[in-house]
């Protein structure tokens, strides 16, 4: 049985790593031959729960210092597409806000299914189809 | 920035994302001699929800001074995170600059 493909990248929870880490997810989609449209929309998606780590994991009046976020993308057998964005840092359940908030509805929209786990950091697991050269193998 | 004809150009490229928040939210400024804006993104290849909320931030503002703006979108993840927002209403967008600028016109004489 062949081993799922895998991805783990860590970094500090900072804006100007987020590209970097979206730009390695495509790189590593595109390696297994996802199709363009699928390959923008799970980048996509893991760019908003990247952007909400760094923006919110955080936060400079914590008294914590700033940490990582890691990303953990895994293709399984049957062509199903993992991505968890993770972090150590603290989550706080916002009001909604008219006009902001758009992250949650994007990830939303593009995953099949999506789970936000606060008991150690946050972990935002998100699981796509995908249709992909890779899952025919 | 660019001006003719009475209608402002705001012209933004490449990934507009969580790092270039401030840059997006420097670019897109009002003058009080607007008329009419084109937001012009055919050539952004990506975009965030924090680049959406400064869209539509800007687009708020000027709809309350009753400035047309339209945005050019050339490119299909542009196209999809804007549906996936839930934000396809908020916009006036086109993927054709001449029917943007017809718009303009028309609008900003109104």
């Amino acid at each position: 049985m062949r081993q799922p493909s895998e991805l783990r990248l860590s970094c500090p929870a900072q804006s100007r790593y987020v590209a970097r880490i979206r730009h390695a997810l495509a790189a590593f989609l595109e390696a297994l031959a996802f199709d363009n449209d699928l390959r923008d929309d799970v980048t996509t998606a893991a760019g908003e729960a990247l952007a909400n780590a760094v923006e919110h994991a955080y936060p400079s009046d914590s008294g914590k210092a700033a940490g990582d976020l890691q990303l953990l993308a895994r293709v399984h057998s049957g062509g199903r597409l993992s991505v968890d964005v993770s972090d150590r840092g603290s989550f706080i359940r916002r009001e909604p806000v008219p006009g902001r908030g758009f992250g949650l509805r994007i990830i939303r929209a593009i995953a099949r299914q999506m789970s936000i786990d606060t008991s150690r950091g946050t972990c935002v697991s998100m699981t796509f189809e995908a249709p992909s050269a890779a899952s025919k193998r | 920035m660019s001006s003719g004809n009475s209608i402002t150009t705001i012209r933004l490229s490449g990934e507009l994302e969580i790092s270039r928040k401030q840059e997006i939210r420097d670019a897109l400024r009002r003058s009080s001699e607007d008329r009419a804006i084109l937001i012009d993104l055919a050539d952004v290849t990506y975009a965030d929800s924090i680049a959406l909320t400064e869209l539509l931030r800007f687009c708020v503002s000027a709809q309350r001074e009753a400035i047309p703006v339209a945005l050019l979108v050339q490119t299909p993840q542009f196209a999809r995170v804007v549906e996936y927002a839930g934000l396809a209403g908020a916009f006036k967008t086109f993927n054709d600059r001449d029917a943007a600028f017809t718009y303009l016109t028309v609008a900003g004489k109104e």
